[in-house]
């Protein structure tokens, strides 16, 4: 499934982010989000706008589009 | 002399611990990117220098703040570095380190932020990490400055250089590694390893730089070859990929080692906070109603009783005494003339503004040093993007609100350069706190009762203006397709009293010393100008030069509701400083305090056409100080002109606009 598809507060693990933009990657990547990592959404701002990840007790915000090409599996 | 460099990932604190280290004051904030360009500082103990350096996640820049670094790494010389590590985020803050071991210079590992950590559960071993890395680790607090002490003996001058840090990166790599090196310059002034792994993993920086030195293509179709090597025998799809996923099994396995992290589920501060501060539909409303407190402070409830004490001291007492001081060293008429009504006039009427200012930045620090800023970004993202930036740039403006220059400076922690240089366009128009005295001059004489909700419609206006020209220029001059934004919300802080007063300080002084140069300056360049005409010294104010210059304009100015030579004269004067517009006003008007200032412009203006001059000031041009930013920080005379080109136009329009169209209906 993807990022997006999560609900509010629902943990997962990223399986692939390689459809993901490169200079997005590459950021995801400095900020020690990388394939394996463990993410919760926190939140989608409304009309289309970013949402916010957590790792490792770190939030971040991106956009909408990229996390939609983000693949995860959702762990309980 | 030694020179050391402090080195660390965005918002760990670096600033604060430099500040510490130093006993300078630098700028601190919450957020990744408040320091943009190198910093230098006499450390404490006398033995060197040290420099503060932007933000980084990696020594491979993706931005211009963070070439800024890299560039650094490749052309300066130094001694030795202080990486200063986030425990709460130690793992991806070693990916850094790890690159930097491998510079083979002396490293000194500063881990702040262990409260942190520990309310999440994560506990360091500073001594094993120590052992495994080979270079001292120190526990530090950056803000309040424990642990310095310990960094401070550690920084001698004899720096014990332990370069026997080597990370395998497997077979395929190290066989790359050693042929890139044998085609390096055997002169070459930084290590050869470092730079064949940073070539390999496509250091932009550091290639440009090889290539400057090396010329053909050896190299490159090393590197080439490895990429494919990689993508064919390995798990990996690219050489960039291999060499991040050795360096982080390799923190895996230190964390193991070293770091001992229990489960806490218990929902921090931060977390309680940000479900307010980025609802999904209070998000907005919160941000502007946060705005508008800012300026019901600065102006209604804090600001303008403090500057009329201010004022009643500066056009009485003061006046007095430097009158009587004059008479009694006997100076003579024209030195009373330039003192009393250049410099007292001109200095005094912005000096009295101080305490505005002064409580707009220390809001705005408060902002800063919260994490707020982060969420305003997040926020703010959707608009943004819509125009044709990203919620990064909003940063840029809201500092922008303080003053233009740092605002525009701070456009470079934005990644692509499309969205840096609009950025970089657009934030003068947002209200700095030189235009303040303006308003506040105009508002407290035609609209008293509304002063700040007057006030805040032209902060709104400017941003308002900001995005739309950010449309029409992202579909015009400055197309693109590529957009990007990721950022980091660090967790909520409560500025501390001494780092706010500190840094509402550094912004402040800023305007003090501008009282004292430009303001100063031009006040007296004013006041001959209207003291001296064609037919000599001491001419009516009609006949001077002043009312000459300002002619010339009058006529041009006059659809706009202020054809008169005084303001054409005083916005002329506004480009060194959009304060000395005030100045200007209170020496031609030749008036002793702002009140009858006041009193005298409701004779020249009326309320429509105050609020037409009002725009025209915010709009018209960006200050002698932020053009030269400007001019820098875009890199191009073009784009420089462009910007003062554009901004006239949207002035001119819009006060016509304005005072037209109010007029017709009536005002």
């Amino acid at each position: 499934m993807l990022l997006t598809q999560l609900n509010k507060g629902e943990r997962a693990t990223i399986i692939d982010l390689s459809l993901v933009n490169e200079s997005v990657r590459r950021r995801l990547l400095d900020l020690g989000i990388s394939e394996g990592s463990q993410v919760c959404l926190q939140c989608k701002l409304p009309f289309k706008g970013p949402c916010m990840v957590e790792n490792c007790g770190q939030s971040l915000g991106i956009r909408l589009q990229d996390a939609s090409y983000i693949k995860v599996e959702k762990t309980c | 002399m030694l020179n050391i460099a402090l080195i660390g990932n965005p918002n760990t604190g670096k600033t604060s611990l430099f500040n510490n280290l130093t006993g300078t004051y630098q700028y601190v904030g919450n957020w990744s990117g408040v320091t943009v360009e190198k910093k230098v500082g006499i450390i404490k103990n006398k033995k060197g220098n040290l420099i503060d350096l932007p933000g980084v996640y990696s020594l491979s820049p993706l931005s211009k703040d963070e070439a800024v670094v890299s560039n650094f790494f490749v052309t300066e010389s130094f001694d030795g570095i202080i990486n200063i590590v986030d425990a709460s985020q130690i793992e991806r803050n070693l990916l850094l380190t790890l690159q930097l071991l491998e510079f083979e210079k002396p490293v000194i590992i500063g881990m702040n932020m262990t409260d942190v950590a520990k309310r999440r559960g994560i506990t360091i071993n500073e001594q094993k990490l120590s052992e495994k890395l080979g270079v001292p680790v120190v526990p530090v607090i950056a803000r309040s400055g424990k642990g310095t002490a310990t960094i401070n003996d550690l920084l001698t001058d004899d720096l014990k250089v332990d370069a026997s840090f080597t990370l395998n990166y497997g077979p395929i790599i190290e066989e790359s590694i050693d042929q890139i090196i044998d085609l390096l310059p055997a002169n070459l002034s930084i290590p050869k390893r470092w730079t064949s792994i940073q070539l390999l993993e496509g250091n932009a920086e550091v290639k440009k730089y090889i290539e400057s030195l090396v010329a053909g293509a050896g190299i490159d179709s090393i590197i080439q070859a490895t990429n494919e090597q990689i993508a064919d025998e390995t798990a990996a799809t690219n050489t960039s990929k291999w060499i991040y996923s050795v360096r982080k099994a390799f923190i895996e396995e230190l964390i193991q080692t070293s770091v001992v992290t229990e489960e806490s589920e218990n929902k921090s501060l931060t977390d309680k906070i940000d479900k307010i501060a980025t609802h999904p539909f209070l998000g907005i409303p919160i941000f502007l109603a946060t705005m508008f407190l800012m300026f019901k402070l600065t102006f209604d409830w804090l600001g303008i009783p403090l500057s009329d004490i201010l004022d009643g001291f500066i056009s009485g007492s003061l006046t007095t005494w430097i009158t009587n001081g004059l008479n009694t060293v006997g100076a003579s008429d024209f030195i009373k003339a330039v003192v009393l009504d250049g410099i007292v006039a001109g200095v005094g009427g912005v000096l009295v503004f101080v305490p505005q200012i002064f409580i707009l930045f220390l809001l705005i620090s408060f902002l800063e040093d919260s994490g707020y800023m982060a969420r305003a970004a997040l926020v703010m993202d959707r608009t943004m993007e819509m125009v044709g930036l990203n919620g990064k740039a909003f940063i840029p403006m809201i500092i922008g609100f303080g003053c233009n220059v740092p605002g525009v400076m701070a456009a470079r922690t934005i990644e692509t350069p499309r969205e840096r240089m609009l950025t970089i366009l657009l934030t003068p128009l947002m209200s700095c706190s030189a235009r303040l005295p303006v308003y506040a001059l105009f508002v407290g004489a035609f609209f008293a009762k509304y002063q700040a909700l007057v006030v805040f419609s032209l902060y709104v206006l400017g941003i308002v203006v900001a995005l739309t020209l950010a449309k029409i220029f992202s579909s015009t001059i400055l197309k693109g397709e590529f957009s990007m934004f990721v950022v980091e919300l660090p967790p909520y802080r409560m500025p501390q009293g001494k780092a706010l007063l500190r840094s509402t300080w550094d912004k402040g002084k800023g305007f003090i010393k501008k009282a004292g140069t430009f303001i100063f300056g031009g006040s007296v360049l004013i006041w001959l100008l209207s003291y001296s005409g064609p037919a000599g010294f001491d001419v009516p104010m009609d006949d001077s030069f002043l009312a000459m210059i300002g002619n010339v304009l009058a006529p041009i100015l006059a659809p706009l509701g202020f054809g008169t030579w005084q303001a054409g004269a005083s916005l002329i004067t506004g480009f060194l400083a959009k304060e000395v517009v005030v100045s200007a006003m209170n020496i031609i008007y030749h008036v002793p305090n702002a009140d009858s200032l006041q009193g005298l412009l409701s004779n020249e203006f009326s309320a429509l056409s105050a609020f037409s001059f009002m725009v025209f000031v915010l709009l018209y041009v960006p200050c002698l100080a932020t053009v030269a930013t400007i001019r820098k920080e875009a890199g191009s005379a073009k784009w420089t002109w462009f910007s003062v080109g554009y901004a006239l136009v949207i002035a001119y329009v819009l006060s016509l606009v304005i005072y037209q169209g109010g007029k017709l209906l009536g005002y």
